[in-house]
């Protein structure tokens, strides 16, 4: 026996050989017991949903005909995957993932470095920061949606009156305008939750670590590399897996802006999706189109777990 | 596998499920109170069309009708506007308690085909106040099948609104015709100014200002039952008209319309109109309030919507109104209800309080309609043969797959990104195919 390990009684030898291994002990009867509730409400409000929506996706659940609802297939994914739109949709989607998600990933970092030193009125600074989360994502995308209009929005009259433009910019008239529109609001919405994640990752750095890394002679930037950075990292990664999920299945601020248009030329995923249910009022292809959001953030989900060993947040 | 195994496989599923399925905002749900009453029945209502002041109002002509029906008590389920229909849809759906709803014409056909909304012609046939019904509103009442599925409780049609001090100024006349207009909105165009002659609409629905031209332009060879066809069985999309109408509606974005109205939506043209940005504005009557607060008296007018070059101008007057779940359990406290909404007086208050054109004859008589914003509605009402209410083909299959591409189509045309030929042919193809399928 390896003196060096722990000795764990696990539960293959607590029961005892010939007996059923399926004997639920008090206190696994206990446990089973507290997730119940969780586990009833998360069948409820997620599985249901999501084995409904997979079994949509393989029907013609269409408004028009409620009565005369069948399996077809693969039908809608097919008709989903061979749509003239998709490939723009796709590469759409990753615009909006990838840009919004370096971009405030990079402001989230430098407001929570900037946030966390003491200075007066940081408790203002940190409440406007913090704002944008707070607020409805449609409804950022409606004011958004105002301003960058090219008659009355505020964005086209500050590049005027400062002479950085001699006419108004048609932002929302032009595909790769309308674009970089919805990210620049998307972004602007997304920095506060990097900003408080890493902040709150900042603020838990023991501040002995500084010192001791002062008495090796660390500089500052060494000390960015060699304390903070690793500190934060496993919060970063984090968070980085988490806001990719929520960026792609974001389309409040897209739908409330531009609702995919000019042409089509701003639909991501979630709202061509949107866009199949009310419009199309095909259920069916809907939910084929989020069965394959859900299959592409599984599969990103597993990739970037195995990459970056996710999965040991907290240890460094 | 052991039991801790099977906890921490139901722990870890949750756990990946939750995080890909992802949090979701929490909608709005209305507060849903029992069923029945202390005392009789208790009624469950959804409108559909909700804004803070019809809600308001609603809950004012609920409190009257409870207060004269002792014994029936209305519960109001008001959704968001944005995203009412889906909500009644889902509702009627699920078989979810309800009684009285708002029904939209463009969805009235698919309510009926699944046997959501009540037959009323049972009810009409009795009810001594159906007559009082104008023919647009009949007609609405009864574009289903031509049998009546809802009472109609205000009409929206359009008409036009125009700048009076701009015209003025540059010295021309309210246009009559698209082409009028088309003269007209150049003259009042001057970007420098950022003034431009017209509130286009190429953002959501666009596509039905693109229709309103081509029916226009094709005129009563046009099937007013089924407007995306000719009478002689052609689709709307294979005339030269068609091809000319769309033509001019480039030119009018191009030459007369801020650029960036081609991602317009209803708030944008209208906004653009209030605010001093648009010389004219096709728009329903309930832009009139927004308009009144906005503007100064004397500063601009309504007129009716112009004609094509065929002599006649045609819309699809909408027209939403009151119907009755079919799996009601109080029908006749719900008719009840119905009737006492589209009682005359009660319809034109409500008609007047919401800004949309009353449904019953008797309102032509009253001065609030006579005079003012609202006469060319009621001017256009009277010329039923150059102002035609027409229908669109809400109940073919691909209605909503033509919807929800129409818009993209419309603006890669506008944007230059197709041609107004290959745009007709993809659509005449489709319809024609849509109407072989029905055959």
């Amino acid at each position: 026996m390896d003196t060096q390990k722990p000795i764990v009684m696990t539960t293959k030898q607590v029961v005892p050989e010939g007996k059923k291994s399926f004997q639920i002990s008090k206190e696994g009867r206990f446990i089973f017991l507290c997730l119940l509730p969780a586990l009833l409400f998360v069948s409820v409000f997620t599985y249901y949903p999501l084995v409904r929506g997979i079994i949509m996706s393989f029907q013609n659940y269409t408004l028009f005909d409620l009565m005369n609802i069948q399996f077809i297939g693969l039908d809608n994914f097919v008709n989903v995957l061979t749509s003239p739109d998709f490939p723009r949709v796709a590469m759409n989607s990753f615009y909006w993932v990838f840009f919004s998600l370096v971009f405030q990933l990079l402001f989230g970092f430098m407001l929570a470095l900037l946030m966390r030193k003491k200075f007066r009125g940081r408790g203002i600074y940190q409440a406007f920061v913090f704002f944008p989360w707070a607020m409805s994502g449609f409804l950022i995308g409606l004011i958004w949606r105002w301003m960058f209009n090219a008659q009355f929005g505020v964005i086209n009259d500050l590049l005027l009156k400062t002479g950085l433009i001699d006419a108004p910019i048609s932002f929302l008239a032009d595909g790769a305008w309308a674009m970089a529109a919805v990210i620049i609001a998307n972004i602007w919405y997304g920095v506060a939750f990097f900003a408080i994640m890493i902040l709150a990752a900042l603020q838990s750095i023991p501040e002995e670590l500084y010192e001791a890394a002062a008495m090796d002679g660390a500089g500052r930037i060494q000390q960015f590399w060699r304390v903070t950075l690793p500190y934060i990292m496993p919060t970063m990664l984090v968070t980085i897996l988490l806001r990719v999920i929520w960026i792609l299945n974001f389309p409040d601020i897209i739908y409330a802006m531009t609702n995919g248009a000019p042409a089509g030329s701003t639909h991501i995923f979630a709202t061509y999706m949107i866009d199949k249910v009310i419009f199309g009022q095909d259920y069916g292809q809907a939910s084929a189109v989020g069965v394959i959001i859900v299959l592409i953030l599984m599969l990103f989900t597993i990739f970037y777990v195995k990459a970056t060993k996710v999965e040991k947040g907290g240890d460094f | 596998m052991g039991f801790r195994s099977w906890i921490s496989v139901a722990l870890q599923l949750t756990m990946a499920t939750a995080l890909l399925v992802g949090c979701s905002q929490p909608t709005a749900t209305p507060d849903s109170a029992s069923s029945s009453g202390t005392n009789g029945v208790t009624l469950k209502m959804v409108e559909s069309i909700t804004s803070p002041q019809r809600t308001a109002l609603l809950k004012e002509m609920l409190a009257q009708f409870e207060a004269k029906n002792p014994g029936i008590k209305v519960d109001l389920i008001s959704p968001p506007f944005e995203g009412a229909d889906q909500k009644i849809t889902q509702m009627l759906m699920a078989k979810e308690e309800l009684d009285v709803l708002e029904v939209r014409e463009f969805n009235a056909k698919q309510f009926s085909m699944n046997g959501f909304i009540e037959n009323l012609k049972p009810y009409t046939d009795k009810w001594q106040n159906y007559d009082q019904l104008t023919d647009v509103a009949k007609r609405r009442a009864t574009w289903v099948d031509k049998t009546p599925y809802y009472i109609p409780n205000g009409l929206y049609q359009r008409v036009l609104y125009y700048r009076t001090d701009w015209f003025k100024e540059a010295g021309i006349e309210v246009p009559k015709t698209w082409d009028e207009l088309l003269v007209a909105a150049k003259k009042l165009t001057d970007p420098a100014k950022n003034r431009y002659g017209y509130s286009f609409r190429g953002g959501a629905t666009g596509w039905d200002y693109a229709l309103i031209t081509m029916w226009a332009y094709n005129g009563t060879e046009v099937d007013p039952d089924s407007a995306f066809f000719m009478k002689d069985g052609r689709t709307l999309f294979s005339t030269p008209q068609s091809l000319e109408a769309m033509q001019y509606y480039k030119q009018l974005y191009k030459e007369a319309s801020p650029k960036d109205s081609v991602s317009w939506g209803f708030q944008e043209m209208v906004q653009g109109f209030v605010a001093g940005s648009t010389a004219m504005l096709i728009q329903d009557p309930d832009v009139i309030d927004g308009a009144k607060e906005k503007m100064q008296e004397g500063t601009w007018a309504t007129a009716p919507i112009p004609i094509g070059p065929s002599g006649v101008a045609q819309q699809v007057v909408g027209g939403p109104g009151w119907g009755m779940a079919s799996y009601s359990k109080h029908k006749e406290e719900a008719w009840k209800l119905i009737e006492f909404l589209s009682d005359p007086e009660q319809s034109t208050h409500f008609a007047k309080k919401t800004s949309t054109i009353p449904v019953v004859k008797s309102a032509a008589e009253d001065e609030f309609y006579k005079s003012g914003y609202f006469q060319p509605f009621i001017e256009m009402s009277q010329q039923p043969t150059k102002f035609l209410d027409v229908s669109r083909p809400v109940d073919y299959k691909g209605w909503g797959a033509w919807q929800s591409t129409a818009d993209k189509d419309i603006q890669s045309f506008l944007l230059d990104q197709l041609t107004a030929e290959d745009l007709l042919k993809k659509w005449d193809q489709y319809w024609t195919k849509e109407k072989d399928e029905r055959k």
